[in-house]
């Protein structure tokens, strides 16, 4: 626990040297500003066109964010040669990856809250509507995709030999999870018979956090009519208290499994490396 | 000790015996007491046979028997506990004169079928008013009697009966060949239609709430009527309009109409030189349809939320401006419609381009039907509404872009915020509980909160020493 502790400090402070997490700190923020400008034009309690166009925003920025400082921090350790030093400590893969995953999670938490904390006061001292519900949502929403690719990005880290790589797979995975998710699946699953799609998409949605992050929002948001009646189910299990809890269950597995992919990956370079 | 223990559970069996047997001897008592006072029912054809024309009948609390005809001009006055109860198929009141006032009374109609009305009316200027309907049949019809009122009244499907589907039920109202009726105030719940109008002209239609029917508001052939502040909630369909001329729809709201594959808001069949003004509709499956329709004006509407807020079939020549369009998976629709002018309506997915600064987009909005074809080819694939990946994808197919539905000069804000669905007091139950704290307080200490939290986290990790 304390070697955890300590890698996690030590991410923490390394990680506000580096200067791509000021600059990410900055488009963030100006970012937010911007977002706040968007939903000025709009005064439409819930989910709306607006808040779409919002999350969708969101979905552009955050997840290459954290892919890259996430990514760029495993590949470094191998560049710079620091894991090979620490590996001559009695120190677990476990702990490392996790005060690893920790430190860094603060560290784009931080720039969330920063964010974040600009646009409320901005809000605040120039009146403009920003319900707090949405607000708060938008919130949890944004530090729920940080999370969850955040351990993605460890899994690049770990499978790239430099920086150049981990940037290089960390664009593919942003580009097919974010934009062509929605080209591909129409194309792939068209071939399929009909009734296999709805379950090969649910399982495909699962497993592709940008997915299930917006979903939940979107129906959180209130706007769970706009994926019609094949999904009416879902929609009402989410809107139950429930649903929050079970997402927070699917939250917590999908993390879990990734991180444990990566110690398995980190934990074969150590003994064969 | 042991025998201590027998004692005591001697004791609190027998307080437990006593007490029901005086449940039992209370509850007997109470029942003797209810069948002394329950007299047989009074046949009311008695009483309204010996009422003189023009006298007012006073029906004391009690329980009386239908079926009764009135056959002359009086006034039948209930009070509260009158119960009118209708064993036998038929109405349990036939009005067949003219100027005949019912008022105050509960009906119960326990005889099925459609014929079974709660009330009859053949004939002109009839009052109906504050009367109480459980039905298992009709609630009130009208055959070729004009000029009547009909106002305040409570219609029910009576559940106790047999479990009918909606469409063997009878209709809360239900008119043919009567013009100049007026309609207002009634609550219609689960009946096939809540009200029914046919073959009439000139009627009014108001402030009526109907749920969980087939059609709330099904009106065939009625030229020159007025439908206005109506509500439907839980409807197949909120209104349907079809065969009619000049008619006035305005300030309803039709909503949660999407339970059925056919479920819309309102329907507009075969109208023409009609006007829907300031409806809502909101989380239909469609808000607005016309089909065959020509030459109407709908403006001002909000149309929420809808699967497809407003689709059009084979109509034209319609106006469809100053409506509000927001978060409907599709924002219109056309199939084989000639020129429907669509202009200066708000949005909400359309960001649009202001250069004079009237307020409206100088830029068109074309509707790209790609998200529509696909979701109608595979219905799955509904998940991807507005996923940042369909933008893309839809911006990419542009075929046929002449066809494409299309809003000549956008509003660039909302028109409308008063009817905004957000802004109903009973769909915010909590909303009282948050007034405690201010929201904008609120927002603010989060705010801070989380500004302050950011920046201690930056400054203790670039201070503290390694």
């Amino acid at each position: 626990m304390t070697d955890l502790l300590q890698v996690a400090k030590k991410e923490l402070k390394i990680g506000f040297r580096n200067p791509w997490a000021y600059s990410f700190l900055l488009l963030f923020s100006v970012f937010g500003l911007s977002l706040l400008l968007v939903n000025s034009q709009n005064r439409i309690g819930g989910y709306s066109g607006i808040t779409g166009s919002m999350l969708n925003l969101i979905l552009y920025l955050l997840p290459l964010m954290a892919l890259f400082l996430g990514s760029f921090s495993l590949t470094a350790e191998k560049e710079e040669g620091s894991w090979q030093l620490l590996s001559t400590y009695p120190l677990g893969t476990v702990p490392f990856l996790l005060g690893k995953y920790a430190g860094l999670a603060i560290v784009l938490l931080t720039i969330l809250s920063f964010g974040y904390g600009l646009m409320g006061l901005v809000t605040v001292l120039l009146g403009k509507a920003f319900e707090i519900n949405t607000y708060l949502l938008f919130f949890f929403f944004s530090c729920g995709l940080v999370l969850l690719y955040l351990a993605l990005a460890l899994w690049i880290g770990a499978l790239s030999k430099n920086r150049w790589q981990a940037m290089t797979i960390s664009v593919m995975v942003w580009f097919f999870t974010v934009i062509g998710w929605t080209t591909l699946l129409v194309a792939v699953l068209g071939l399929l018979p009909y009734l296999w799609i709805k379950p090969v998409l649910t399982v495909l949605t699962l497993l592709n956090p940008a997915e299930f992050v917006r979903l939940f929002v979107v129906v959180k948001l209130g706007g769970g009519s706009v994926l019609g009646p094949e999904y009416y189910q879902w929609v009402g299990w989410i809107q139950k208290p429930g649903g929050s809890l079970l997402f927070a269950l699917l939250f917590i597995v999908w993390a879990a499994c990734t991180i444990f992919g990566v110690c398995r990956i980190w934990e074969r370079g150590r003994t064969r490396g | 000790m042991m025998n201590g223990k027998r004692w005591i559970w001697g004791c609190l069996r027998f307080a437990a015996a006593c007490w029901i047997i005086q449940l039992y001897m209370g509850d007997s008592s109470q029942a003797a007491q209810a069948a002394q006072a329950k007299k047989p029912p009074i046949p009311l054809q008695e009483l309204v046979d010996r009422a003189r024309p023009g006298e007012v009948v006073r029906l004391k609390a009690g329980d009386y028997a239908g079926p009764v005809v009135i056959g002359k001009k009086l006034v039948l006055q209930g009070e509260d506990g009158t119960l009118l109860v209708q064993d036998s198929r038929g109405p349990a009141i036939t009005v067949k004169a003219e100027g005949v006032e019912v008022r105050g009374l509960a009906i119960r109609q326990k005889a099925e079928g459609e014929g079974s009305a709660a009330v009859l009316v053949r004939a002109d200027k009839a009052v109906l008013r504050e009367l109480d309907i459980r039905t298992r049949g009709s609630g009130i019809l009208l055959r070729e009697a004009s000029g009547g009122r009909i106002e305040d009244n409570v219609i029910t499907w009576d559940r106790a009966g047999a479990r009918l589907s909606l469409g063997q039920k009878g209709n809360g109202i239900d008119l043919y060949g009567s013009p100049d009726n007026r309609m207002i105030r009634n609550e219609i719940r689960n009946m096939k239609d809540g009200i029914y109008l046919e073959n009439s002209r000139s009627l009014t239609i108001e402030n009526n709430r109907i749920y969980g029917s087939r059609y709330g508001i099904h009106c065939m052939y009625i030229d020159g009527t007025r439908i206005a502040g109506n509500r439907g909630e839980s409807n197949f369909t909120g209104a349907m309009v079809m065969g009619v001329k000049d008619i006035v729809l305005s300030d309803n709201v039709f909503t949660k109409q999407s339970q059925n594959v056919h479920a819309q808001g309102i329907l507009l069949y075969d109208v023409r030189t009609s006007l829907v003004e300031r409806n809502r509709v909101d989380g239909n499956r469609v808000g607005i349809y016309l089909e065959r329709s020509s030459d109407n004006e709908l403006r001002d509407n909000a149309v929420y939320r809808n699967f497809i807020g407003i689709q059009f079939a084979d109509a034209e020549r319609n106006r469809i401006h100053g409506n509000d369009f927001v978060a409907n998976v599709i924002e219109a629709e056309a199939a084989q419609s000639g020129e429907n002018r669509i202009e200066r309506n708000y949005w909400d997915s359309f960001q649009g381009l202001d250069l004079n600064g009237d307020g409206f987009s100088e830029t068109e909005y074309a509707m790209n039907p790609f998200y529509k074809n696909l979701i109608s080819r595979t219905p799955a694939f509904q998940l991807f509404f507005q996923s940042p990946g369909m933008t893309f994808l839809s911006d990419m197919v542009e075929e046929d872009r002449k066809r494409w539905a299309r809003d000549a000069s956008p509003s660039m804000h909302l028109l409308h915020p008063d009817l905004d669905p957000a802004l109903e007091p009973e769909q915010d139950p909590v909303a009282e509980q948050r007034e405690r704290i201010p929201e904008k307080t609120f927002m603010l200490i989060i705010a801070s909160m989380l500004f302050a939290g950011s920046l201690v986290v930056i400054i203790y990790s670039r201070g503290a020493k390694s």
